[in-house]
């Protein structure tokens, strides 16, 4: 190993290093699912944990949820820059959810803490993790129609929630009484803060085994090393501009299309992702903020680069990212921003892979079903009389790759959440009976490889509820590459009954959009069927191995009608 | 039994994938004799045939024999199970494909999600029927339907079917239903009902739970029936035994009824040997190391008892609820391959050469530098003495396979090897601290038990790096699971999942409840062959409400008021110990009652007299330790040493299925049943 380091520490110590930070966050993550009360946290685990230095350098991440990941690390800098290390004592405890301090989105709360050790700030543990009720217009937040950051749920600049080791009270005052669902919050944050003390305990104990100076250095070797490697890795790929195009179908308010340009120049090892001429903000909530597309583009560098480069700053050295203010990847207070963070940050990953397919074919992905689906709802138990909330969401279909078919429903490349199982979904939001969720055949794009499966699920309200949405790929293709076609869209549904057709909300209620609302009540009896699209085919269908064709028939994954119109497939091809 | 008293050998035989081991006891002469042989894969009742027959022991003098096997296990990891029918609430068929819907790990564009234990998704078929949350029939059930999906596996070709149903884990009344129909549509076949095999929620686990269960199904049966043949053959009448993961004992026929209950048999057995062994040793509390060829295990011993869990997966993504016993493993073994990762990072594991090739210095053509390959080259193992010299090593391959790498990084062979073993006992370290420090326990309070062929090579640099005071080696250290087969216990793990709150919760429906299980419990025991007085012990799991996940409180069922006030008080304890918090006031859910009902044996004392017929020293060697260079060591026969000797390191103890190494500054005492107690130097202040 070559170092321009005068004292390179020696490879075994770097690993145990690297490893005990790194099974610190995750550690972090476990005490969050295990004491948390949401199922968006314990069952769908959609938060993140991580460790940063004095300076606002991540140190280490566990792997949960990337589009956290990448974003945090803005958060983290953005609080830092405002309080300034000397507004931190030892014990105190920052929660944040402001986009535009640096937030994801509004449900996205950070809680950061400072590690003291001989008297000084050694290190900041941090967990961002999504509230399933932030106290927007419409319970769970993302409300589809939202046109100002303000109707998202309660801003929180970065204020602390424990001082010197005591909780101050006025901050839990306001923040109980503005969520719908104060017992929830209550235990996710206590989850949060249980998570935090783990953490610091942990690197104190670090601290203790090997001494500040040599945990210091070697983090700063560790960030050295992963930047080297990133660059490395960058640098195999083909000096060029390459270019991509895709659109974020309208914003829950107007109709129009919200067109995404990424011109992204390999030069050496140096990455520049310029989105210049990317659409105007939009009046609805599918607005990136800057760290949330900056966030976006590390992600597909992450996914195409060697996943052993330990994860920290240095990874994100060589890259630049340019987004005109105003836009839609880099929009402008008070924009609303809920859906930038579910939909359009997955949207922006894929287009890196697309713009790339030329470059490095057989490392890229056709386009993932691209949505979340966040299908939000609440109301009031009958078995207890209390208000709850859900933020509910779906998988997709993945995009074939060269030598796979792309994953049947995975959650998006932005996320790596669980669902909720029908049992504990009914069991604690009596709300709904599930009467269907499946794999919807002939959703995958054909190709060579397919695309993956999207899936369905019918839902048949069994109370009053009020369902909010913020979905996509209803109107665009998730899109193939190297001459693989689009698999097929999502859709979300309205009927009265059982025995009636099925409508879109538009038709239904009015809705702007067939995707994007807020505040709908339903009644006992009515039904919903959310339909997850499929994901794109790679390489020409004409390629795909007959064999496999027929196990896909075989499976109910294709029916025979589209074998023969997508693949030209005759009865008999693929017996071997 | 009773009318003759000669029967007096207790045998414990486990049937791993390269070797089956055997352990014989004879409780008149308290004699232990062990023997091991090549598996066989083809006809598995012949290795415990070939074992019983070269161990010469008398037939006619076995008086029970416990049998682990990684027959169910080989199976779900080669994927050679039956081809599994699955019934479900119509509309939910996909259960097995849809999954959890999240991935193995993040950044990982070629990862491919886990294919479900079934041949075609076209063998998952819906009834038209449904249960509530709360255990409310919504929809009933229609038997024709379900008669007619029956003829539909029939015609698919299913050889075995799963049935489960949403929400059966409250109220299984549809679930039996349409087992009993099936059962007469589709004679023959067998059948595994999720609220028996896994009556927990969330449909996914238990669904894959339930089609893991009956895919092993004809397969168990087949592999009993061929034990059977194999034990009538050399005429063995004594009853026979199964070992299941939760380190309980179980007739053949239980076993054929719920196979996925072997899926650990064997790691089963080494824990039980380790609780065992470490109460004759006075060491009660233990973290325990078996690491072999591919893999290392570790687990937590308290009080003399193992952790139990039901958190299994047969691979990621693919679980089996089953009560076992807890256990980590992480890929370092013997076997396990040294390389670089592209950042220039030395690595070791998971990768492993596996019996075949091996590590280079087996000379069967592996050329990949292996953690035995550095123990070897740093004079750790005697090339010359391996398997008590059945086999010779080759060193010279060994460095071999090492040079590239060294010369890689820059680094002498011997510094490489040393850095290939620190990595290899820091991986093991780590997943100790997991299962100790990461649950609240210090290590330093515990001793460390070192077994499995490699064990006791690594172990003293394992508890060197946690803090861990003392290592103990047990008596045949690479035969320890057969060993704990002989002293197994019956046991039997029984739970009710039902939801209640402290603030509705009816004490009588509770005391209820728990006779239901523990009488469904009784009976499962006596059909596992005890006679007895059993114990029993109960437990609910509860956590606060809106939590998702429980603790389990132990609880005294003794008919007194106020014992679920006990058990809240319980919770909160743990609660603050293991998360530094409480939230007060708040409401407590019960979630499941747990009975756990064990027919103990009488204890039997395992130990070794030394042969004093020869010297114990053997001619001393240099070996290399990471730190000191070479040292000269000295070297012993393990089972020649005196009771009560003492041996100062740095110094190796050998014997035929393993190799002690005691690193300078330790010293250990051969304790009076033979094991070797090893003491720990003081970690000495800064990092080499």
């Amino acid at each position: 190993m070559t170092s321009t380091q005068s004292n390179p520490i020696d490879p075994v110590t770097l690993t145990v290093i690297d490893n005990f930070l790194t099974s610190t966050c995750r550690d972090m993550g476990v005490t969050m699912m295990k004491t948390s009360y949401s199922p968006i946290f314990n069952e769908s685990l959609d938060f993140s944990c991580v460790i940063f230095d004095p300076d606002g350098q991540m140190l280490a991440q566990a792997e949960f949820c990337p589009s956290q990941i990448g974003t945090v690390k803005f958060t983290v800098t953005w609080t830092l820059d405002e309080l300034g290390l000397d507004g931190f004592e030892p014990g105190d405890v920052v929660v944040h959810d402001d986009p535009y301090r640096g937030s994801g989105h509004v449900p996205e709360h950070m809680m950061l803490k400072p590690v003291f050790y001989n008297g000084k700030i050694f290190a900041f543990v941090a967990n961002v993790a999504h509230m399933s009720e932030p106290g927007a217009k419409t319970p769970g937040g993302l409300s589809g129609d939202a046109t100002e950051v303000f109707q998202e749920g309660l801003l929180l600049p970065p204020v602390k929630i424990r001082s010197r080791g005591k909780d101050v009270p006025d901050i839990w005052k306001i923040i109980l009484a503005n969520h719908r669902t104060p017992k929830v919050t209550y235990g996710d944050f206590r989850a949060m803060l249980a998570s935090l003390d783990l953490a610091e305990a942990r690197i104190i104990e670090l601290l203790d085994t090997y001494g500040e100076e040599l945990v210091r250095e070697a983090s700063r070797q560790l960030m050295t090393i992963s930047e080297r490697r990133m660059r490395a890795e960058i640098a195999a790929i083909p000096n060029g501009v390459y270019s991509f195009e895709d659109a974020i179908e309208d914003d829950g308010i107007g109709t129009r299309d919200f067109p995404m340009r990424l011109r992204l120049s390999v030069r050496d090892d140096d990455i520049i992702a310029d989105f210049t001429g990317s659409a105007p903000q939009a009046i609805g909530p599918v607005n990136a903020i800057y760290a949330v597309t900056a966030s976006a583009v590390y992600n597909a560098f992450l996914h195409l680069t060697d996943p052993t480069i330990p994860r920290n700053e240095g990874c994100y050295r060589p890259f630049t990212i340019i987004a005109p203010p105003g836009t839609i990847v880099n929009c402008s207070f008070p924009a609303p921003v809920a859906g930038g963070n579910t939909e359009t940050s997955p949207r922006i990953t894929d287009m890196v892979f697309g713009a790339l397919q030329q470059a490095i074919p057989d490392r890229v992905v056709a386009s993932c079903g691209g949505t979340s689906s966040p299908f939000l709802f609440g109301g009031t138990d009958p078995r207890t009389g209390d208000l709850y909330a859900h933020f509910h969401f779906e998988g997709v279909g993945w995009g074939g790759r060269k030598g796979a078919d792309g994953n049947d429903m995975v959650v998006t490349i932005n996320g790596n959440c669980r669902n909720t199982p029908v049992e504990v979904f009914e069991t604690r939001y009596p709300a709904f009976l599930i009467d269907s969720y499946r794999l919807l055949a002939d959703s995958g794009g054909p190709g060579q490889w397919r695309g993956g499966l999207g899936g369905e699920r019918v839902l048949t309200v069994q109370n009053e509820v009020t369902v909010s949405a913020l979905l996509n790929r209803m109107k665009t293709d998730p899109w193939g590459v190297l001459g693989g076609d689009a698999g097929s869209r999502g859709g979300l549904w309205f009927r009265p009954d059982a025995n009636s057709e099925w409508r879109t909300f538009v038709d239904a209620f009015g809705t702007r959009s067939p995707s994007k609302f807020s505040g709908i009540t339903l009644e006992s009896g009515n039904q919903v069927r959310i339909v997850m699209p499929g994901g794109g085919g790679y390489g020409s269908p004409a390629d795909r191995d007959p064999a496999l064709i027929s196990q896909d028939i075989e499976n109910g994954f294709v029916s025979i009608e589209r074998a023969e119109r997508d693949y030209g497939f005759q009865a008999g091809m693929g017996e071997r | 039994m009773e009318s003759l008293p000669e029967p007096s050998i207790s045998l414990g035989i486990d049937t791993g994938g390269t070797f089956t081991d055997l352990v014989a006891f004879d409780a008149q002469s308290g004699q232990l004799a062990t023997f091991k042989t090549p598996s066989v894969a083809a006809k598995p009742g012949q290795a415990l045939f070939n074992a019983i027959q070269g161990s010469e022991v008398d037939v006619a003098r076995i008086a029970e024999l416990v049998h682990g096997t990684t027959v169910c296990t080989n199976a779900l990891i080669e994927r050679t199970g039956a081809r599994v029918g699955f019934l479900t609430t119509r509309g939910h068929e996909d259960i097995p494909y849809i999954q959890r819907i999240n991935r193995k790990t993040l950044y990982d564009l070629q990862w491919r999600k886990p294919k479900p234990l079934l041949q075609s998704r076209g063998d998952c078929l819906g009834i038209d029927e449904r249960m509530g949350s709360a255990g409310q029939e919504i929809l009933p059930i229609d038997p024709d339907d379900v008669a007619a999906q029956c003829a539909i596996l029939r015609a698919r070709g299913v050889e075995a079917v799963a049935i489960c149903l949403l929400f059966s884990y409250v109220e299984p009344a549809h679930e039996q239903l349409v087992a009993e129909i099936v059962a007469r549509e589709l004679p023959g076949i067998p059948i595994s009902i999720s609220h028996e095999v896994a009556p927990i929620w969330r449909e996914y686990e238990r669904a894959s739970t339930t089609i893991a269960d009956t895919y092993l199904k004809p397969l168990m049966s087949t592999y009993v029936d061929s034990l059977t043949e194999s034990l009538a053959e050399i005429e063995m009448r004594a009853p026979w035994t199964i070992m299941k993961s939760n380190g309980g004992a179980m007739k053949a026929a239980a076993a054929v009824a719920n196979p996925i209950q072997t899926a650990q048999s064997g790691p089963a057995g080494g824990m039980i040997a380790a609780a065992a062994l470490g109460k004759q040793a006075g060491e009660p509390n233990l973290l325990t190391l078996d690491m072999g060829g591919t893999s290392a295990d570790v687990g937590l011993i308290i009080d003399g008892a193992q952790k139990h869990t039901t958190e299994y997966e047969i691979e990621w993504g693919v679980p089996a609820a089953i009560p076992l016993i807890d256990i980590k493993s992480i890929g370092a073994g013997g076997g396990s391959i040294a390389w670089i990762d592209a950042g220039g990072f030395l690595r070791v594991g998971p990768q492993s050469a596996r019996a075949l090739p091996g590590p280079a210095c087996y000379g069967r053509g592996g050329t990949l530098p292996t953690v035995t390959d550095a123990n070897v080259v740093m004079g750790r193992i005697d090339p010359g003495n391996f398997l008590g010299g059945r086999m010779t090593l080759d060193r010279d391959a060994a460095e071999a396979a090492i040079a590239p790498l060294a010369a890689q990084l820059d680094m002498s062979v011997l510094d490489l090897a040393a850095a290939i073993t620190a990595i290899a006992d820091e991986n093991m370290a780590g997943a100790v601290k997991m299962i100790s420090i990461e649950r609240g326990h210090d290590p330093r309070r515990f001793t460390l038990f070192g077994f499995g062929g490699a064990g006791p090579l690594h172990a003293c640099a394992v508890a060197r790096a946690l803090g861990i005071p003392k290592v103990l080696i047990p008596i045949f250290p690479g035969n320890a699971s057969a060993l704990g087969m002989l002293i197994a216990e019956r046991r039997v793990d029984k739970v009710w999942t039902q939801a209640f709150r402290s603030t509705q919760v009816d004490e009588t429906q509770v005391a209820q409840q728990f006779q239901i299980i523990l009488d469904a419990a009784l009976a499962e025991l006596r059909a596992e062959g005890f006679t007895g007085d059993p114990s029993v012990e109960y437990s609910i799991n509860m956590r606060y409400l809106g939590q998702n996940y429980e603790q389990e409180v132990p609880i005294a069922l003794d008919g007194a008021i106020g014992m679920l006030e006990t058990a809240y008080r319980t919770f909160e304890d743990h609660h603050a110990a293991l998360y530094g918090y409480t939230i007060e006031n708040e409401v407590i859910e019960l979630v499941s009652f747990r009975v756990t009902v064990r027919g103990s044996r009488p204890p039997i004392r395992l130990s070794v007299e030394p042969d004093r017929s020869a010297p114990a020293q053997r001619p001393g060697r240099e070996v290399f330790f990471r730190g000191h260079g070479f040292v000269s060591a000295t070297v012993w026969d393990r089972y020649k040493l005196p009771l009560g000797s003492r041996i100062d390191g740095p110094a190796v103890i050998e014997e035929p299925g393993s190799t002690t190494l005691i690193e300078p500054d330790m010293w250990a005492e051969v304790l009076d049943d033979g094991q070797l107690l090893i003491w720990v130097a003081p970690e000495t202040e800064g990092q080499a």
